[in-house]
């Protein structure tokens, strides 16, 4: 299954979970933590307004398909387009190259009725992963994430403890989670909380 | 609470929407000429029935898309959900929609453009 790099930029700038800790709660029940996650720095999210029609011009720049149907995303390496709405997906892209792509599909659109924007700094992304990453969602969305009904290349906006957020399904016990910056440190809060029956760690 | 079924989304809680009030309210065009009580009809009386009522909503917090809704407001039972500019189609709803008082108010009238002949509308294009 597709994957997104865990690893930490040198882009400048800060980003929503600056002035976090790396935080470790031991697993009580002894064993990895249940969960383990860190902040996907600068991580390329571009708005795009366009309908299927543009789906081939979408796969020769970014590589991804156009998602096939509601509530799913595609990928390609550390590339993903996610489903929003019926006219709306976003992309997502490796930090620092969200700037030449937008241009890149901003150049491609010629007469085609279609919007890109660039909301990179607008949200936020986590990365997820651990045995217990279902469990710790479920405490505050009311989607069923049973590994059954959501399953990978399966994405969903929805409430994440009264945060809208974006829930990517990257495996079984992999996920993005993405959110307004504002909710960001939130957010963060509200893993380590709900993860701390089953053992978290936050990773710079 | 409800489970509404958003037509692009699928089932949803109900925290995820946002009730927008009273659907199928069509503003008066502004070249009609009504009164100022009749304005007032479209501005600010809205319904508040106990029992079936056709109601916009919005998915605020997924797709962030408009739909219509036909909702019991006693029960809570969804009868309806059908798209923005749509008119309902299960028999209880289309009977609320005609019952309404609405439908009979000058606002409403003049929200819909007077009948012109292809002559005429571009006799209208050429005084401009």
């Amino acid at each position: 299954m597709a994957s997104t790099s865990q690893k930490s930029t040198s882009l400048p700038g800060r980003t929503a979970l600056h002035g976090k800790a790396m935080t470790m709660h031991p697993n009580p029940n002894s064993g990895k933590p249940g969960l383990v996650f860190c902040e996907l720095a600068h991580l390329g999210k571009l708005n795009m307004r366009a309908d299927k029609s543009a789906g081939k011009m979408v796969k020769s720049i970014t590589g991804c398909m156009f998602p096939p149907a509601a509530n799913t995303f595609t990928s390609a390496g550390e590339r993903h387009a996610v489903w929003l709405g019926p006219d709306e997906f976003m992309i997502i892209c490796e930090a620092g190259k969200d700037e030449e792509l937008a241009s890149s599909i901003q150049a491609s659109f010629g007469n085609r009725h279609a919007a890109v924007t660039n909301i990179t700094d607008a949200l936020a992304a986590f990365h997820l992963k651990g045995a217990a990453v279902r469990q710790v969602l479920a405490k505050g969305c009311a989607l069923d994430l049973h590994h059954s009904s959501f399953t990978s290349g399966d994405a969903a906006q929805t409430l994440l403890s009264h945060a809208a957020v974006t829930i990517m399904a990257l495996a079984d016990d992999e996920f993005i989670v993405i959110c307004r910056t504002s909710f960001a440190s939130y957010l963060h809060d509200w893993l380590l909380d709900a993860a701390l029956e089953y053992g978290v760690k936050f990773n710079k | 609470m409800m489970l509404i079924d958003c037509p692009f989304c699928g089932p949803r809680d109900e925290t995820e929407f946002s009730c927008g009030g009273e659907a199928h309210i069509a503003r008066p065009l502004a070249e009609n000429k009504i009164s100022e009580a009749e304005f007032a009809d479209y501005l600010f009386m809205r319904d508040n029935p106990k029992g079936l009522f056709l109601e916009r909503w919005r998915h605020s917090a997924g797709c962030r898309r408009w739909f219509n809704m036909a909702r019991d407001t006693v029960s809570h039972e969804i009868v309806e959900i059908y798209p923005m500019g749509a008119l309902p189609k299960t028999a209880a709803a289309k009977s609320a929609y005609s019952a309404s008082w609405r439908r009979d108010t000058a606002a409403e009238h003049a929200a819909k453009p007077a009948r012109t002949t292809v002559k005429n509308a571009g006799k209208a294009r050429g005084a401009k």
